[in-house]
């Protein structure tokens, strides 16, 4: 993966999509409108033509440089416990079913799956997995955190993590030989598998393939092919003589992609983003009214206490007025009729004195 | 395109850039409606 | 108030120091053990379960646990529920620390943690949903503490700055609130992907809302908790008297007993869904039912009683209850409802280097909650901001 891809959010897709034109606008969500590449490569893994060599082992560590299996070739004493995917193991055969009487024992060989939406690419959030046009799953240590979500979420617990490097672990897992792909080789397992119980080639030829053998020998196969759709189908596909659960692998998986499950949750996100600022200023502005109105309220009934009471005041201070104004005016009018009294009695000037006292 | 993954990739990191600045205008948004309001 | 504990220190040497001393000491030779050794000899992690008590205990629970900030805060700015402003900073300052002791422990987690930035500057998945958790929890913790750094600012005196982020509470509000409701319902939405591995009845299409209803009654119960507590083990620190407190708790108990009451709406609507009764009557379906009656109905129940009886010790042990329920619930999916397909050899326990870092960390936002709040004006209000909110 080079630098040029990568990017923050959008930005290296954007510029992307513009130059891409308006075509995948038209596209919707669902898997249907993505077929996946044309012509990608895939293996067919038939596990009643594979007899628990463990060659394919052998011949995987090799390619990858990780240390020889301990079980020599043909060893049968592993087949005692369930062996798991490890980052030093990136292919293991385990037996199944032991064989009874006439019935041989049952293998199987598990490794990445190498899906058409592979889960572990929906789950990075440094986008580490990148499925490939011809066909393998790669993975990219240059980027990866450490996070683990990728080898939690794989349904097939096809990944593996280096718990004993301290300092620069990285998820190991097949690279469906890769490398090899690309000179035009098979991978090494299916080079070596002597059996041919390991087939490699396109995954629709291998399809047909697969579909050509249950139509043939239909005693022999289940009628069923692992990989065509499970989870949006796997670049490895998988004929068996019994039912798959009995193999370890999942049944009754849904035909949708997994990334579609975490993809309609993610599409609430922006909405949360772009309804929450409107939402919560409505219930903040609902808020900040009741507070004005009941503020307003409690303004209003103050100041209509204050009137009244000032109304009040008035009113008060009005009848003492007319109060003492009534007692001054009977005062005056006391002292004018005391005064008309005794100018009658004495007759003598000052008349026009008495009214400037009364108006006074 | 012909994985739903790279569809996925596409149009969620779109998303994500257009919700950011969506919400950062909100913010413009509620200042410049409620700006001629008296008091806060 | 600085003067007053200056003049009465806290002995170095109590109990509480010298236990946490110890489990902090512990945790800190176990991660760095995990860094010198590897992931490998210091924890129980596996190919099959690569995920443990770092990420299940640590990531998972301590986000839930963090939720209190936004909840107190978004009641008390944006719905106007002001009496209960006392409680807004405490419970600011708890989901800081839970934030941060979240990124520290997803630091002895990661494989590579120095590369922890790479989603936003070198590489970013936006298909994953742990790609929306990094986004949010990074952006939460920054807002988180610009909104807890008004009690620091009032501490040092630096009025200008505490203004400034004072006129920004409403926007911050939001902000936190819009993060939460993302990453708290993402955190579930991490498992929609693994159908296959989780079991059936912890797994639904509505595992994120369960995650967002839980987080909110967790956060109510932490408030409810830590309220009590501070008042119990900083009294000298606090403000508010006991009977404000308690009257505070009895409402509290009314949201807790409708967020928990939703939350068992909410998980029996999902059984139906997925008709998943039958799952009920296998083992997995005891634990479950234990979980949800034990963890969920009965302190919703004990919410119920406290609230209309108006008894703040039955409440505080109900939030209690509810925090250890919704502990077990985050446990349960990460860990013991998860690869229940796997046998039992596989299965994963946590070794006792993951609980000592685990430990430590809980130690460590306690002393730090303790730190801080007999420093800064958490529990009280600072003499020269008196009364504005």
């Amino acid at each position: 993966m080079s630098i040029s891809r990568r990017g923050f959010l959008g930005t290296a897709t954007l510029a992307a999509g513009v130059a891409a034109g308006t075509g995948r606008a038209r596209a919707g969500a669902g898997k249907d409108r993505f077929p996946g590449y044309a012509g990608s490569m895939g293996l067919l893994h038939d596990t009643t033509l594979c007899v628990g060599c463990r060659a394919c082992e052998i011949a995987c560590a090799r390619e990858n440089h990780k240390p020889r299996p301990t079980a020599r070739l043909g060893d049968r004493s592993v087949f005692g416990r369930l062996r798991r995917i490890s980052d030093k193991l990136y292919t293991v055969v385990n037996r199944y079913i032991k064989a009874r009487g006439k019935k041989p024992a049952v293998y199987r060989k598990h490794q990445c799956m190498h899906c058409q939406e592979p889960c572990c690419a929906s789950v990075c959030f440094v986008r580490a997995f990148t499925k490939t046009p011809e066909g393998p799953v790669l993975y990219d240590p240059s980027v990866c955190v450490g996070c683990r979500y990728c080898v939690n979420a794989c349904p097939y617990h096809a990944l593996a993590y280096e718990y004993d490097n301290p300092m620069s672990p990285t998820v190991q897992r097949c690279t469906m030989c890769y490398p090899r792909i690309k000179e035009g080789k098979s991978p090494a397992c299916a080079d070596a598998c002597p059996m041919g119980a390991i087939v490699f080639g396109k995954r629709a030829d291998l399809v047909k393939l697969a579909r050509r053998r249950m139509a043939k020998y239909p005693g022999r196969y289940v009628d069923h092919l692992f990989g065509e759709h499970e989870y949006g189908g796997t670049s490895w596909l998988t004929l068996a003589g019994v039912s798959f659960d009995k193999l370890g692998l999942p049944t009754g998986c849904s035909h949708r992609p997994l990334p579609e499950l975490t993809s309609g949750f993610l599409s609430i996100v922006p909405l949360v983003i772009t309804i929450y600022p409107g939402l919560l200023l409505g219930f903040y502005s609902f808020t900040r009214r009741k507070e004005r109105l009941a503020e307003r309220a409690r303004v209003e009934a103050a100041e209509a206490a204050r009137a009244a009471a000032e109304e009040a005041a008035a009113a008060r201070a009005a009848d003492q007025k007319k109060l003492s104004e009534a007692r001054q005016k009977k005062a005056v009018d006391l002292a004018v009729a005391k005064a008309l009294a005794t100018r009658d009695s004495e007759e003598g000037a000052g008349r026009s004195g008495g009214g400037e006292e009364g108006r006074s | 395109m012909h994985t739903l993954q790279e569809f996925l990739n596409h149009t969620k990191g779109m998303t994500y850039v257009i919700s950011a600045l969506l919400l950062l205008a909100s913010i413009g948004f509620w200042l410049y409606l409620t700006g001629r309001e008296g008091g806060e | 108030m600085s003067e007053q504990s200056h003049a009465a220190p806290r002995p170095l040497l109590s109990p509480f120091n010298v236990v946490a001393a110890l489990l902090l000491l512990l945790g800190g030779c176990a991660a760095a053990y995990r860094f010198a050794a590897g992931l490998g000899p210091s924890t129980n992690l596996d190919h099959l379960n690569p995920w443990g008590l770092w990420i299940g205990f640590d990531v998972m629970t301590g986000v839930a646990l963090a939720a209190g900030g936004f909840t107190i805060s978004s009641a008390v700015y944006l719905f106007g529920m002001r009496e209960y402003q006392p409680l807004v900073r405490p419970a600011i300052l708890t989901g800081f620390l839970g934030y941060f002791l979240v990124v520290v422990g997803l630091l002895v987690d990661l494989g590579q943690p120095w590369r922890l930035p790479y989603p936003f500057l070198v590489q970013s998945g936006p298909t994953s949903a742990l790609f929306e958790i990094a986004l949010c929890v990074a952006l939460y913790l920054t807002t988180l503490f610009v909104e807890i750094s008004p009690a620091a600012f009032e501490w040092l005196g630096l009025k200008r700055w505490r203004r400034l982020v004072h006129s920004m509470t409403m926007a911050l509000t939001i902000f936190g609130l819009i993060l939460s409701t993302m990453h708290q319902s993402t955190l579930g939405a991490m498992y929609l992907i693994t159908p296959s591995r989780l079991h059936p009845l912890w797994y639904s299409a509505h595992i994120p809302v369960h995650f967002f209803v839980s987080a909110v009654a967790a956060g109510i119960s932490m408030v409810v908790l830590e309220s009590a507590l501070s008042h119990r083990a900083l009294s000298d620190r606090v403000e508010v008297s006991g009977e404000r407190l308690d009257e505070m708790t009895v409402g509290l108990a009314k949201a807790g007993a409708v967020v928990l009451g939703v939350y068992l709406a909410i998980k029996v609507v999902a059984l139906s869904l997925d008709d998943e009764w039958a799952l009920l009557l296998t083992p997995y379906g005891h634990w479950y039912l234990f979980e949800l009656l034990g963890f969920v109905l009965l302190p919703m129940l004990g919410y119920i009683v406290g609230h209309r009886e108006r008894r703040p010790t039955l409440i505080r042990i109900s939030a209690g209850v509810t925090v250890a329920g919704v502990v077990l619930n985050r446990l349960n999916v990460s860990m013991f409802a998860y690869n229940w397909r796997l046998p039992a050899a596989d299965r994963y326990w946590p070794h006792p280097y993951e609980i000592a870092v685990s430990v430590a960390l809980v130690t460590f936002g306690v002393v730090m909650f303790r730190w801080i709040a007999s420093r800064m004006p958490i529990l009280s209000e600072h003499p020269d901001w008196r009364g504005e909110h």
